[in-house]
């Protein structure tokens, strides 16, 4: 018991320390990024290149007026139905594959093979099928996501220990049991990794189709900013897309690390 | 003695097994042949062999963890049949309980979540088998340790976690399969005097498997000794030494020299 505490309390003293060095170290970094940002504002030209402050306020504006809601509004709106259709589906299968072998060999290649689609290529047939709408652009995102969580789970499951399943299975669980208590919580860190691949994705598609169709939403603000030569609002457009990502990927780190807490290896880095 | 007429409570007849044989290949030498033994209701049977002798593969087979060849598992009236991979049923619906050579622990249980989970997945989770498991906890010396993840224990809690999950739903019959094995001597003396006071308050039936002579000895009603592979039952020795027993006293007493020689020189 000792022992443990030992591990965890010996290193405070210099561990601090080494903390406010990375601190300094990327505060460093970001003014180094907005002085570059800046020179090259100067340098290009605004046509090219949108200084920070200008970009700022347009943000700010945006904020203010409603706007930065709306847009951001349509892209989450998208983007979370189409994750959370390609994160059922990219769980399922996999989990209903496990049970069968035969299955699993019959579908496997197909799913695999299927992934070579580039799915952009499909947008146009896709807007012949479902209009302007925000289908089209859901099947997109269900397309992009799909492959990274069914690829992870699939993986996550063949990863599991099979001496736990085996005593599991000695010890009166069924085969539901089985996926619930033992597979899926040993899949763990695969699923996180798979969320923090399949998440910015989901946004990154969501965009990429409102260039292509769309009344609104964060993309459809950067394009048409574009055909506006308004390059303030083209960056704009990129520092809120980046922000959004940002924020996903925190709350998907708070997450993985509650899910996580009981390995070694979390405990030990954590900050 | 006096139970020669009725039948034995679990009984292996004809075990065999060979591992299946690659392409291109000689055909796989066989692991276990013409294995056959019984064990009585309450005895604590341990069997003892050379390494590499197929002990861990016999107990999966009696956990139907493993498929046999041919052979069967008589027990509680049913002929089991071991070699229709389709047809295993591991742990035989919660009668035979499996403590591993690993400890199997899931890692992200806490102890006292690991020792609930047998209870937790049999439905069988009330105040009552609460109770238990926590007495069983206070019984091995985990107490204060509920909380703690299977990687902050040290290697014998382990262990005896992982054998209090197995009691805690007290399946009739107990497989061991080298469960101490991976400690430190100290230890090792200590997880054996917890298995027979844990065993002296239910008296399970249990098989234990072992290399260690002494450790067969000390626990055993009778030792059954294997031989090299192909392997099978070389012979079966009644220990004489009365319960309760004391693992630390073993060795001085009366009669235990001559056991441990004739067990030693029949381990080829």
């Amino acid at each position: 018991m000792t022992a443990i505490q030992e591990v965890v309390v010996a290193p405070a003293g210099p561990f601090l320390s080494k903390r406010m060095l990375i601190i300094l170290g990327r505060c460093f970094f970001a003014v180094l990024l907005l002085w570059a940002w800046q020179w090259s504002a100067d340098e290009f030209g605004m046509i090219f290149f949108a200084p920070p402050l200008a970009v700022l306020q347009r943000l700010y504006e945006m904020a203010i007026s409603g706007e930065m809601l709306q847009h951001v509004w349509a892209t989450l709106r998208v983007s979370a139905i189409g994750f959370v259709i390609a994160l059922v589906a990219g769980l399922a299968l996999p989990f209903a594959l496990r049970l069968s072998h035969r299955l699993t060999e019959a579908v496997e290649p197909y799913v695999l093979w299927s992934q070579g689609i580039p799915k952009y290529a499909l947008a146009p047939w896709l807007i012949l099928w479902f209009g302007i709408g925000d289908t089209p652009k859901i099947v997109i995102v269900v397309l992009m996501v799909f492959y990274v969580i069914f690829i992870t789970t699939f993986a996550g499951i063949r990863a599991v220990d099979r001496r736990l399943i085996n005593m599991a299975r000695i010890l009166g669980a069924n085969e539901t049991v089985i996926s619930r208590e033992v597979i899926w919580k040993s899949m763990q860190p695969f699923f996180y990794s798979g969320l923090k691949v399949a998440l910015p994705r989901a946004v990154g598609a969501t965009i990429v189709g409102e260039f292509l169709v769309s009344t609104q939403g964060v993309g459809y603000y950067i394009e048409h900013a574009r055909e506006l030569s308004d390059t303030v609002g083209v960056f704009a457009g990129i520092v809120l897309a980046t922000g959004l990502v940002l924020v996903i990927n925190g709350i998907v780190e708070k997450m993985e690390r509650i899910a996580l807490a009981w390995r070694p290896q979390d405990r030990e880095m954590s900050h | 003695m006096t139970e020669q007429t009725t039948p034995p409570f679990l009984e292996v007849r004809n075990l065999a097994k060979r591992f299946a044989t690659r392409q291109g290949r000689e055909p796989s030498p066989w692991v276990i042949r013409d294995l056959s033994f019984t064990v009585n209701e309450g005895e604590f049977l341990t069997l003892i062999g050379p390494s590499g002798s197929g002990k861990s593969t016999l107990l999966n087979m009696i956990a139907q963890v493993d498929v046999a060849n041919s052979g069967e598992i008589v027990f509680g009236g049913d002929v089991i049949g071991v070699s229709d991979s389709k047809s295993l049923r591991p742990g035989l619906d919660r009668r035979i309980g499996y403590v591993t050579q690993d400890d199997n622990l899931l890692p992200w249980r806490t102890t006292l979540d690991n020792v609930l989970f047998p209870l937790e997945v049999q439905g069988r989770l009330d105040e009552k088998s609460r109770a238990h498991a926590e007495t069983l906890i206070k019984a091995v010396g985990l107490s204060g340790y509920e909380k703690y993840y299977p990687h902050e224990l040290s290697g014998g809690m382990r262990k005896r976690t992982s054998l209090i999950r197995t009691l805690v739903y007290d399946p009739p019959v107990i497989l061991m399969d080298e469960p101490f094995a991976a400690v430190d001597a100290q230890t090792r003396i200590q997880l054996q005097e917890d298995l027979l006071r844990l065993w002296e308050m239910g008296r399970k039936t249990i098989i234990f498997v072992t290399h260690d002579i002494a450790e067969a000895i000390a626990l055993g009603d009778r030792t059954l000794v294997l031989t090299k592979q192909p392997t099978r039952i070389a012979s079966d020795h009644k220990i004489p030494f009365k319960r309760p027993r004391n693992v630390k006293d073993i060795f001085a007493l009366e009669g235990f020299a001559t056991v441990y020689e004739t067990i030693r020189k029949e381990i080829q």
